[in-house]
Parts: C-alpha cells; structure tokens; sequence
C-alpha cells in the first residue's frame, strides 16, 4: 500500500468535523466547506474569511457573498463563470483575485455554498 | 470557445460520424445477435464488422478477442480483474491513470495482488529496464500506459513488451490517449491486452470502447449474464467474444466506432499527428517564452501526443482554469488529470497543472492566444 493511498483510506472522504466559527457551533467537510447550509451567518462567514488570510471581508468581497448566497438560493446551484461576470460585472481574473483561495475554494466556501468537489483529479 | 481539453475527450467529433450513426441507427437499431430475423442478424454482422476493424486497426490476429466495453477503463477493469490471481504480482508504473491505479489497488485492499511501479525520468519516460528489474518469479502482468495522459509522453512499449516477452509475463497496455493518433501493432510488440476508448483520438463517441486480448491471454470473465448464445445453460459463455460480453451491446456506440475508423482512414493518423504536433510544438514556444510558466517533461516533442501541463509560478492552477475559461473563453483542465502519482513526482501535487491537450480540429490562432492567455494571467500573478 503506498502512503498516499494509505492516508487518503484513513481520513475518509467525507470526513467531517464539529466546530466554533464566530460563535457557532457547525459542521464542516474536511476542506473546511459547510456541512449543513442552515450553518450560515454573517459571523461565520467572516471567521472563515479571516482563516483564509482576509482580515476584514471588504464591501466588494461581500457583494459577492450575497450574489453567490442569492444564485444558489434561487437556482439550486452555484453560478457557473459567465454568470459570475454577468451577474457582477466583474472580469474571472478580478474575481479571482479578490479572494486568496479563489472562487471556488474561497468565495463559495465563505458564502456557505456546498463544496463544489469538482473533478480536480 | 476554444476547446484545449481533447484528452479528456476530442470535441467536436467529425460530422460525418456523428451523421451515419444516427443514420445508420435509424435502421439497424435492433440487438445485435438476439434474435432470428434479419435485421438483427445484419445487426450483428455490422458489430462482426466493426470488431475486424479493430483487429486490423490495432494489428491483432482475432477479431474475436476484440471485446467492447464502455471505455478504456472499464476494458482495464475487466482485464485486470480478469487476469489476475491471489498470490500474482504486478509491475506499473507511476504514469498511470486512476484508470489502472485504483483497480490494482483495489485487488491490493482485497490481499489478492502485490504490486510495484515503476518511476519515470525527468524527461517523463518509464526505462524499461526499470520494469526488467521489479519483475519477479510470481509476477503475472505488466500494466503500463502507453502514452501519460499529464505529460504526454509515448513511452517504449514495443521495448517493454520484450522485456515482458524475455520474462513470459503478459503485457497490457492502456491505449486510452494513443489509440486513433499512433499506430499500435499488438501483434509486433508481443501485446497481451490493449485498452482503449472510442472518444479520444479515435474520435468516436463517448460510451464505446474495447479491451483487445491475444489468443494466448488467459482470463475469466468477471461479469455474467445474457450473451445471445446457448441460453438454456446456467453456466456463462466461455466462448470469445461472448466470454467477456453481457447484456445487449452499445451498438450506436459501435456504428460511432465503426465510422471513426472510417473517418481516420480518410484523413488518416499521420496526417492528424503532424498537424497536432505541428500545433502542440507552437504552443511549446509560445508558453515558453512566458515569464513566470513552468512546462513540464515539453523540451523534446519527438515522442508525445498533442498534450503538454503548465503552471503560473504564484496561481492555483484551478484559478487559472476558471480565468482560462471565463475571460478568454478557454476551456482546459486543470487538477492532477486522475494521475496523483505523476503530480507528485511533479512536487505538483495537490493542487496538479494547467492541461493544454489538441485535437484535428484546432488552429493556430487558438494556440496562440492560449499562450497569450497565460501571458496575460502570469502578468497579473503580482496584483493578485
């Protein structure tokens, strides 16, 4: 058995795991994304924001929060790039850009989104 | 939108394919073999057909070991499960796919199999000898890919089906990113098994592909069922193709991989390879020339497919994917390609590269403004 393999056996891959953001006691997967989406506040947002390295989540960064928060809540799932730039008029790259970890793995894990697990393998 | 992601599947397919199956699916769209009036009896003589041509295509002796699957990794599964016994041994190597990785690992899990692989140089080609020197007394297989879905490189098969033929150790190959685009000569390289898929290279559809035995190779089937022949006994078929066959067959999938034979011999292999490589070495030179771009195992293109995986020094590779895609309407991909162990060896991993991966179908202009993509993106490393 290779140690990789071994590890990747070990942890599961749906670990998930009980903690204290911002006052609140959730549930997250083991990449830190929400369990249970009812998780969601304000005040976890910006606790998982901040253990991303941003300090204070900006007003443009919540703009995006919200518009995520609000495409998923109507569509039932995450917007797809052209609705990112459509809906916020704002280019891939400077979206990317605003949030250390990216869209994906940033703005939609700070906006309480399911983890996207997308076929990054 | 220009379409770089080809080893995950060649899109567009030729029209002319896609036009004939559904033509000829529309009037020969019965179960082949199941029942005694004519048109599936032409039914089955069609999937007759189309298994000679895969024989021929791939240089095996008999059409009747020609077993279609619904991909390469289900043709791997069935002969890695098919082949393998508690207590065998089994050489890969590092290049793999999940395609071969996780079965073998899985019979590992199960205490059937002990497996080693084999490492790949900087260059990102297996040494034979490498192989030579793992094989062992109880060693029953070979598996290796025959050209790395991350990296691209074509490694030596024909070399290390000497090796494997010197040791009477059967060999299997994964054909999933060659087939359609380098001749494959099962019979020449002393082949156990070949693997491959209809909707890469070959250009077919998705759905459709085929695992290709030697008459020599033993297995057992690993699924049973309904074969169309011999019904009343409870005992599956044992003779070939039906050995390792169930169910009804994809025949849509199979007039698709019929006319993709027809489609390759028209505009043939050699002309579809000098084109992507004539494309694929364009790209090279022009991602080279990029500050802040690592390319990996591309300094020499004689022996790949039109492949090739970078990185922006300072940028998840994903985020470049999704800028690749939204602001310059690139489609790539991007992660470890289901190989974990070459990103590793790569110190890639986990967050893997950026693969660029050609088709018949692309130009220059759309290579050209990959490379100016990734300029652009690698520009804004320092703002992001």
């Amino acid at each position: 058995m290779d140690d990789r393999a071994a590890r990747y056996l070990d942890a599961g891959s749906v670990q998930q795991r009980v903690r204290l953001l911002g006052g609140k006691e959730v549930l997250l997967d083991k990449e830190g994304f929400l369990w249970r989406p009812e998780d969601w506040t304000e005040g976890v947002a910006e606790a998982l924001a901040a253990e991303s390295g941003i300090e204070t989540l900006s007003d443009e960064q919540w703009r995006v929060i919200r518009f995520l928060r609000e495409y998923f809540s109507y569509y039932g799932r995450a917007p797809l790039n052209k609705d990112l730039k459509a809906g916020l008029n704002m280019s891939i790259m400077e979206l990317e850009c605003l949030f250390p970890e990216g869209i994906r793995r940033g703005a939609r894990r700070v906006a309480g989104l399911p983890n996207p697990r997308m076929c990054s393998g | 939108m220009i379409y770089l992601d080809n080893a995950a599947t060649t899109f567009p397919k030729p029209a002319s394919v896609l036009n004939r199956m559904l033509e000829k699916y529309l009037g020969m769209g019965v179960s082949p073999g199941r029942g005694s009036y004519d048109l599936a009896t032409e039914a089955e003589a069609f999937v007759d057909d189309t298994r000679s041509r895969a024989a021929k295509f791939f240089g095996a002796p008999d059409p009747e070991r020609v077993i279609f699957t619904s991909n390469a990794t289900d043709a791997l599964n069935i002969a890695l499960q098919g082949m393998l016994k508690p207590g065998d041994h089994v050489v890969s190597t590092r290049l793999e796919h999940n395609s071969v990785l996780r079965p073998l690992y899985h019979l590992r899990l199960k205490g059937i199999i002990e497996y080693d692989l084999a490492p790949f140089d900087g260059s990102g080609f297996v040494d034979p000898s490498e192989i030579a020197a793992m094989i062992r007394p109880n060693t029953r297989l070979v598996v290796m890919t025959h050209a790395s879905n991350v990296l691209g490189t074509v490694q030596r098969v024909s070399q290390v089906g000497e090796v494997c033929a010197n040791a009477g150790v059967p060999l299997l190959i994964d054909a999933a990113q060659t087939a359609g685009v380098i001749p494959i000569d099962m019979g020449a390289w002393g082949l156990a098994g070949i693997a491959f898929t209809g909707h890469k290279s070959m250009l077919g559809p998705t759905g459709i592909g085929g695992l290709i035995l030697s008459p020599e190779t033993e297995i057992e089937p690993v699924r049973f069922g309904g074969t169309g022949v011999d019904s009343a006994s409870p005992v599956h078929t044992e003779t070939f193709p039906h050995r390792l066959e169930c169910g009804t067959l994809n025949l849509l999938g199979i007039i698709g991989l019929y006319e993709a034979f027809s489609f390759l011999e028209r505009e043939t292999m050699e002309s579809i390879r000098r084109r992507e490589m004539a494309l694929l070495s364009r790209l090279r030179d022009g991602l080279s020339r990029v500050s802040g771009v690592t390319l990996y195992c591309a300094e020499d293109l004689a022996d790949h497919v039109g492949l090739l995986t970078a990185n922006i020094r300072g940028m998840d590779p994903g985020k470049v994917g999704a800028i690749l895609d939204g602001d310059f309407e690139i489609a790539v991909r991007v992660g470890l390609h289901c190989a974990p162990l070459v990103h590793e060896s790569l110190a890639t991993a986990p967050e893997g590269g950026v693969r660029f991966s050609l088709g018949p179908f692309n130009t220059e202009e759309d290579v050209d403004r990959a490379a100016f993509a990734m300029a652009e993106i690698a520009n804004a490393v320092g703002r992001c």
